[in-house]
């Protein structure tokens, strides 16, 4: 049953190959719709069980101890949710664009692939998800990116692939040494948590699997390859990297590093949480210094990210479902962005923040939405960024206050990067050579792709309680580990 | 007379007998000229396929003082046979020569896999050595001048067979005997380092790797992809022997850090390489590191025959990507990597092909590259090889940048020339064979595994 969520796509990635024209599109619309109806749909047999793992698929062991197992809880079946969303967005957000068979099957492979990561319970079949991602991210950036595409795309994979040898060096000791103390070969996520291995060895493990996830968070030094992905990748392509791409990271660190070494995330918890102070701080203020729109969306997912982890670490209930819930808050919220940005450049080919100013009367829809999506982003109540920031910063406040106290400068800082930006480029006088006079108002279809996003940012931030209870039970299996007050 | 009958009568030996008439019978082919154009070339891959399906029949065990088949070298004959079998499709139609070449090589590899002692190994090293200098010769790439690599590769094989020679006297001077067994002393170490060297220098490894990328280079690709495969795993095959002799040992414990160091050299060097041959040597010198590697782990953990499935594994995927990787140079024409610029638009199909050998070689998973990577390195991080294992993982991500570089240049660049040629026929079959192969043991290994199990068990 859960198989589908990621056969089908793969299947659709396929037969968009082979398509001719036009039908690959509406190929990959069709199978995007309905993996998004699925999953939507799967919500149903997940409530019936009520359990912390509502529904569980494993297969017989294979060698090793390697299983084929997925399962979903209210955690994955969220990201899910996000991930079969945001393929959709994507799908009609390019509907326009000229783009060969090989575009659309290639978010079909990476919706195929994300949905495998999401599901997977055993730690070997997801690292094969995770590392299947890369490459239809790869050719997205390079073939149908901008200008500094070749470029953008060699750095994103050799980045992520740095990161990832890491973690499958550290994810095979992890192993071997479960096996050295339980006598048993097992990659079951399940079966490793509370393994805690201690000393200089699960210590150089915990490390390099901190480095595996960081990267892909992006953590505060290994975020390098992130501006540049952002920046060159199609709009579609920047959707799912920020919307869907980074949360695997943090995903990461709640299946993975919380269960599995309680103890040393506890005792690295000032490292850590550290790092996520940086990554507020440190993004927000290159957010500050950005020309370019779309660099600056991606720095500031630098910082947001940061909430998310920081929440994650405090390991209270709060934090925990704060962090959870601001990963799915950060993908909506980003990923209109980033849209609206793509309709920017689509009209203009522009994307300077200088470029633009005085589209207010030209776009008035746009310059509506853009600016709902920034409230959202910077935390405005009411929108869903609010409640994500505000519990993260909550637990944590409980955890560790000063750490608290520091990232939510961070709040004020976004605004002081986003509202600048929204100014600059929406309400401005335009200078001579403007790209102003280009930009059209949004049209039926992206008008209903804005208000699907907008949508449900103001649902979230209204009434968040639905959420916060299909992430529960994730949340609640998770807080035993801890140490925590 | 009648211990000779014995020889040849033993069913371990029938793939070897098989070989052997194939051989003959190309020769006459060639003799009666009326025949078919084509017949060394059908007739030596009969003789190979014939030989890969007696390995069911073949019954493990010893027969005779110099013969002992068991389960290893049954699996690796696998290896040396299967290797072979691309390059035949390649062949020039009119010339019996380099068939019956290939086959007495196949035949040496064959030998060695049976081989009861230390003699039988070196026999059958030469046996599959001789052919292999004079096929370099035979079979070049048309821009390469003629000899030059094969007499480098022939001296620096017989520098190796000196070793192995010398090595042997020792071996014999400590122990009194040429049996597969340890040797005590300074003199049986010494003995049996030299010989790993030999074993190393076949393979390729660094500090001997030097003959290697000329010879790759001015071959005929087809060819390459064979030294590559089935005669680098004769040489594995080899260094797994000489390490289970000597367990324990220095020749032995140096291994993992040999490996590590070759696929970190090889990683290197192939980032330079702007000619498309060199630098799949180069890889390969990589590869053959992670190999090495992985016998050094083997050997740490007591040289157990069913713990060298991994070596086997890799072994299998590396000939279907390494084969493939050098017949798409062979097909496609290209030789320089400015040349690869552009060409999935012209040729969209071949370049998907090579675009899946390059992730598989570069591990990307889920392609079977990736999985022998990762058992490999499992192996070593059971056996506590932390540092090697980081070293290699390295080499894995230099190795990226090249192999990813090249997928680059296929497909985000401009094209750069203006018409590809792709050469049709049996050749790209074997391209076909290969990708698919190479990405199917990465997504449906267990497939494959069972099979391993009725083999290993």
């Amino acid at each position: 049953m859960l198989t589908a969520l990621w056969l089908v796509p793969a299947v659709g990635g396929i037969l968009c190959l082979f398509a001719k024209g036009r039908t690959a599109r509406y190929t990959s619309a069709a199978f995007a719709a309905a993996v998004l109806a699925y999953s939507v749909w799967l919500s149903v047999p997940y409530g019936a069980a009520r359990g912390a793992w509502g529904i569980v698929e494993a297969g017989p062991s294979w060698i090793f101890g390697i299983r084929y197992h997925l399962a979903v809880d209210g955690l994955a079946l969220s990201l899910v949710w996000l991930t079969a969303l945001l393929t959709v967005v994507c799908v009609a957000l390019s509907w326009r664009q000229d783009f060969s068979a090989g575009y659309w099957s290639s978010f079909m492979f990476l919706e195929a692939a994300l949905m495998g990561v999401f599901l997977s319970r055993d730690l070997f079949v997801f690292y094969v998800f995770w590392e299947a991602v890369l490459i239809p991210m790869f050719f997205i950036i390079g073939l149908w990116g901008s200008d500094g595409r070749r470029h953008a795309a060699m750095k994103f994979f050799l980045f992520t692939f740095f990161g990832s040898l890491f973690m499958l060096v550290g994810l095979l000791a992890l192993v071997t040494i479960h096996h050295a103390t339980a006598g048993v070969w097992t990659w079951d996520m399940a079966d490793l948590a509370g393994a805690n291995p201690g000393g200089r060895m699960g210590l150089a493990v915990f490390i390099s699997l901190v480095i595996g996830f960081g990267v892909k968070i992006p953590l505060f030094p290994l975020h390098t390859w992130l501006p540049d992905a952002h920046t060159e990748a199609p709009a579609a392509g920047s959707v799912m990297l920020a919307g869907v791409l980074l949360k695997m990271g943090i995903y990461g660190f709640l299946r993975v590093l919380i269960p599995v070494f309680p103890k040393l995330v506890w005792d690295l918890l000032p490292w850590l949480g550290g790092l996520a102070c940086l990554n507020i701080i440190y993004g927000s203020l290159c957010a500050m210094q950005q020309k370019d729109l779309k660099r600056l969306i991606a720095y500031s997912s630098v910082a947001h990210l940061g909430f998310c982890l920081l929440g994650v670490l405090s390991w209270t209930p709060e934090g925990l479902a704060g962090g959870s819930l601001q990963m799915l808050n950060h993908g909506i919220t980003t990923g209109a962005l980033f849209m609206m940005v793509g309709f920017l450049y689509e009209r203009t080919h522009c994307r300077g923040l200088s470029d633009f100013g005085e589209l207010t009367g030209r776009a008035p829809w746009m310059t509506f939405f853009f600016g709902w999506a920034v409230m959202a982003s910077v935390g405005l109540p009411g929108l869903n960024g609010f409640v994500g920031e505000f519990m993260s910063l909550a637990g944590m406040a409980r955890a560790i206050p000063l750490m608290a106290f520091v990232a939510a400068t961070g709040i004020v800082l976004s605004a002081a990067y986003s509202l600048p930006a929204y100014q600059t480029v929406f309400w401005a006088s335009s200078g001579a050579g403007s790209a102003s006079p280009k930009v059209s108002d949004l049209d039926a279809r992206e008008k209903v792709l804005v208000w699907v996003l907008c949508g449900l940012m103001l649902y979230i931030g209204l009434c968040p309680t639905p959420l916060l209870t299909v992430l529960a039970p994730s949340v609640a299996a998770i807080v035993p580990y801890g140490f925590a007050p | 007379m009648r211990d000779i009958l014995a020889f040849f009568s033993a069913p371990s030996l029938w793939p070897q007998l098989t070989l052997g008439s194939g051989i003959l019978c190309c020769l006459a082919a060639g003799m009666a000229r009326g025949l078919e154009a084509a017949t060394s070339r059908v007739l030596g891959t009969a003789a190979l396929i014939v030989a890969l399906w007696m390995l069911l029949f073949t019954k493990l065990g010893a027969a005779g003082p110099l013969v002992t088949l068991d389960s290893l070298g049954l699996a690796w004959q696998i290896l040396f046979y299967a290797g072979s079998l691309p390059v035949f499709l390649s062949l020039e139609a009119d010339d019996e020569v380099p068939a019956a070449l290939l086959l007495g090589a196949g035949l040496g590899m064959g030998l060695m896999a049976a081989g009861g002692s230390l003699l039988m190994l070196f026999v059958g090293l030469e046996l599959a050595s001789l052919p292999s200098y004079l096929l370099v010769a035979k079979l070049r790439s048309p821009s390469a001048p003629p000899f030059e690599a094969a007499v480098k590769y022939f001296f620096a094989g017989a520098l190796a067979s000196c070793l192995f020679a010398l090595g042997m006297a020792l071996h014999y001077a400590a122990s009194g005997s040429l049996a597969l067994s340890s040797a005590p002393g300074p003199m049986g170490q010494a003995g049996l380092a030299l010989m790993g060297a030999a074993a190393l220098f076949k393979l390729g490894a660094v500090p001997f790797h030097f003959w290697l990328p000329d010879v790759y280079e001015s071959c005929a690709p087809a060819l390459a992809g064979f030294l590559s495969t089935s005669v680098k795993s004769a040489a594995v095959f080899l260094l797994m022997r000489l390490a289970s002799i000597g367990m324990g040992s220095a020749m032995a414990a140096s291994l993992p850090w040999i490996g590590a160091v070759t696929a970190l050299y090889g990683a290197l060097l192939a980032l330079r390489q702007e000619r498309l041959q060199r630098l799949l040597a180069y890889s390969s010198v990589s590869h053959a590191g992670i190999i090495v590697l992985g016998v050094g782990a083997w050997a740490a953990q007591g040289c157990d025959r069913a713990a060298a499935a991994p070596i086997f594994f890799y072994g299998l995927v590396y000939l279907f990507m390494s084969n493939g990787a050098f017949f798409f140079v062979k097909a496609s024409g290209l030789t320089k990597r400015g040349e690869v610029g552009g060409y999935a638009r012209m040729c969209p199909v071949p370049a998907a092909l090579f675009a899946t050998l390059l992730l598989s070689l570069a591990g990307i998973p889920p392609s079977g590259g990736f999985l022998a990577k990762l058992f490999i390195f499992w192996e070593a991080v059971k056996a506590g090889l932390y540092l090697p294992v980081a070293g290699a993982a390295l080499a894995a991500l230099i190795g990226l940048g090249y192999y990813l570089g090249l997928i680059r240049d296929m497909y985000f660049d401009e094209p750069v020339w203006r018409r590809p040629s792709w050469e049709p026929g049996a050749v790209r079959w074997v391209l076909w064979a290969c990708a698919t192969a190479a990405a199917a043991l990465g997504v449906l290994p267990w497939v494959f595994s069972s099979v391993l199990e009725r083999i290993f068990s």
